[in-house]
């Protein structure tokens, strides 16, 4: 008790002295959640200012005689000549562990509830990227646990890899499941007590998503135990412009927390189409001149300032990454459109989905010709590469001959074996949503595939006797697993006994 | 859009006339005035209000608005314009102005700057410290 009274007293005493000097403005014109302010000499670019009743805005456009701000969240209460002050700092959020598990706003307060957030460090929304001394190419791999994905365009810590396709072409999907599949490595990695395991933890930001959507999401990340090593920003639709701007940076500024202190983290941008539409909104609202597309000029550097964050810091600064995978939205699979082109150029590949390839079931609908990871082999276990060094090629070659071979019914034995083989590896890579396959299973059926295994298999049978060789692999053969996983690449000795376990399944395999 | 900025422009060379050695000058602003009211441009009143408010700022800028609860002497009021005069490197002239509502101290406002040294000030910021 006495220690508040000396508090207060301490804090009369300085009320006696301090002069206290702001920089202030008066609203113009206010509305679609955006102000127009005449003063502010002094604002920054992307200053946090203050309202009346307590709202928060952004100065964006620094002209002459005007600043143009965004309000985040409610403006209604705004009035012409209302005062607005200077705060001297850049926007900031929450951040740290006790994030994970929560989903918040784009200013990262909780929208749950699940009560107060413990946090007792902040972020700036906006960063400088770490420099070009600080980063170390990419080398250590992100497993997505879609095996097309890590077989074929694999994915390293500290990459950007862009999801692209037509909606409904299980974009998100995919994201969700890397997602899942990094809480179910952690799982196993905390519980082995190795101390070098490296887990991961993610950051799924939502823009412009309706609230259903976000709330499905959410429960299967619940549901698969996921949630514990997520935090999600929403910045649902029925958000404003301005809150969607904002979200992707927010979530940068967390993940960056875990890059900072030597951790690993995962983002997903879901999506960064809509992104551009909220910035899009909010600049014709601000007046800014327009180009392409009906977009501001400055709409690459948007998602590049936004991307330029996503590294893999070197030894000496912690040993942190921040792996992105951006999602972006095509009309018709036009590639060519302005902001895909755009992300497509800053990204380091991309995975590319395709609506006929998901109409005819063939999921995930990975494009495989289309599809690139430019730093990701550098990453790739060796146990996948031993296992998956030619598929992408076979895959590839299969596309170009299943489309002449409808033509003719003679072909020629070697076209044959090419096309069955072709047809087995498409069946194969068939996976359900939400059911990442841990990396040693992809290994265990991409060797019993090399080594002709399922070559007397019927395509039609292709799903489940994968499925059942995997089921087997977990039931009977854990420790061959585990061995996988462990050495991470194939010798004599695991070879030896791959062969003896799935010798013993086929011959279950009826 | 354009003609917007093509008043805006105009208005700046009209503030350009109305100095003198870099401050405003009364004489120069009402021989300004006169001669528009001769020759009307083409957006008259749009040119008359950017104008405004470019003078405006302008006046703000070499002005201390020195607002005080309780009495206030000549010589305080000239020693405060004194020190901002130096502090923003421009003339700068005092005006004030009794307000209650400070409750006590000073509140001095030069353009965007304001300097509070109010007890009504001191209080608010007390009570969010506090809440
Ligand atoms: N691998 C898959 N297998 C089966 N269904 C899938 C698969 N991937 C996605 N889907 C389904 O397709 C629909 C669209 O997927 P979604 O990821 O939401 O697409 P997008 O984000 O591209 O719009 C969802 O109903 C989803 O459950
Ligand atoms: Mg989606």
């Amino acid at each position: 008790m006495s220690s508040v009274i000396e508090q207060i007293e301490q804090q009369i005493a300085n009320l006696q002295t301090k002069t206290v000097a702001s920089n202030t403005g008066k609203i113009v014109t206010v509305g679609d959640g955006v102000a127009k302010i005449d003063g502010l000499s002094e604002v920054m670019y992307n200053e946090m200012i203050e309202f009346p009743g307590e709202t928060i805005g952004i100065a964006l456009n620094l002209e002459e005689d005007e600043v143009g701000a965004v309000v985040l969240g409610e403006a209604t209460h705004l009035r012409e000549g209302d005062q607005v002050t200077c705060t001297g700092k850049l926007l900031s959020v929450p951040v740290g562990k006790g994030m994970l598990g929560r989903v918040v706003d784009a200013l990262g307060r909780p929208v749950d509830g699940k009560g107060n957030i413990e946090s007792d460090e902040t972020y700036p929304v906006e960063k400088i990227a770490p420099g070009i001394i600080e980063r170390k190419s990419v080398d250590q791999p992100l497993m997505t646990g879609i095996q097309a994905i890590d077989s074929m365009i694999p994915i390293g810590r500290g990459q950007r890899e862009l999801i692209i396709g037509d909606r409904g072409t299980g974009k998100t999907t995919i994201a969700i499941d890397t997602i899942i599949n990094q809480a179910n490595i952690n799982k196993v990695g905390l519980a082995s007590g190795d101390p070098n395991f490296r887990p991961v933890y993610s950051i799924y930001v939502a823009v412009g998503q309706k609230n259903s959507n976000v709330a499905r999401t959410l429960g299967v990340l619940e549901e698969k135990g996921a949630l514990e090593y997520t935090i999600v920003v929403s910045a649902p639709a029925a958000d404003s412009a301005a809150n969607q701007y904002l979200a992707p940076y927010t979530g940068a500024a967390m993940g960056e927390w875990f890059m900072s202190n030597g951790m690993d983290a995962l983002i997903v941008y879901d999506d960064l189409s809509k992104h551009a539409a909220a910035y899009r909104q909010m600049s014709l609202v601000l007046k800014r001149p327009s180009g392409r597309e009906a977009y501001p000029g400055d709409v690459f550097y948007l998602h590049s300032r936004l991307l330029e964050r996503s590294a893999r810091v070197n030894e000496d600064n912690g040993n942190g990454s921040l792996t992105a995978l951006p999602i972006i939205e095509t009309l018709a699979g036009d590639l060519s459109a302005y902001i895909p082109t755009n992300v497509i150029s800053i990204t380091d590949g991309q995975i590319f989905l395709e609506t006929d390839l998901f109409n005819q079931g063939i999921r995930p609908a990975v494009s495989v010709g289309l599809s690139v990871s430019r730093v990701g082999s550098a990453a790739q276990v060796k146990a996948t590469k031993q296992v998956a060094g030619k598929i992408k090629l076979e895959l590839a070659q299969f596309r170009e001959l299943a489309a002449f071979a409808q033509f003719g019914s003679d072909l020629d034995a070697r076209t044959k074996a090419q096309l069955d083989r072709g047809s087995r590896i498409v069946e194969l890579f068939k996976q359900p949503a939400f059911n990442p396959i841990p990396i040693e299973q992809q290994v265990g059926v991409l060797w019993s595939m090399q080594n002709n295994y399922f070559d007397d298999i019927d395509v039609s049978q292709m799903v489940s006797a994968s499925d059942a060789l995997r089921d087997f692999l977990v039931s009977r053969k854990e420790s061959l697993l585990t061995a996988i996983r462990e050495k991470a690449k194939i010798d004599d000795d695991l070879a030896e006994q791959l062969k003896t376990a799935v010798d013993e399944w086929k011959a279950s395999f009826a | 859009m354009k003609q917007d900025k093509q008043i805006k422009e105009f208005a700046k060379q009209l503030l350009k006339i109305s100095l003198e050695n870099g401050e405003l000058s009364a004489e120069r602003v009402d021989g300004v005035l006169k001669s528009l009211e001769k020759n009307p441009p083409r957006h008259h009143l749009a040119t008359l209000k950017a104008y405004l408010k470019l003078v405006a700022r302008e006046v703000a800028k070499s002005t201390a608005v020195i607002s005080h609860a309780g009495a206030i002497s000549p010589e305080t009021a000239t020693r405060i314009a004194a020190q901002l005069s130096s502090k923003y490197g421009r003339s700068i002239a005092s005006v004030t102005r009794e307000d209650p509502s400070l409750i006590a101290g000073l509140r001095v406002v030069v353009d965007c700057d304001v300097y509070d040294a109010s007890i009504a000030s001191s209080l608010a910021t007390l009570e969010t410290a506090l809440s």
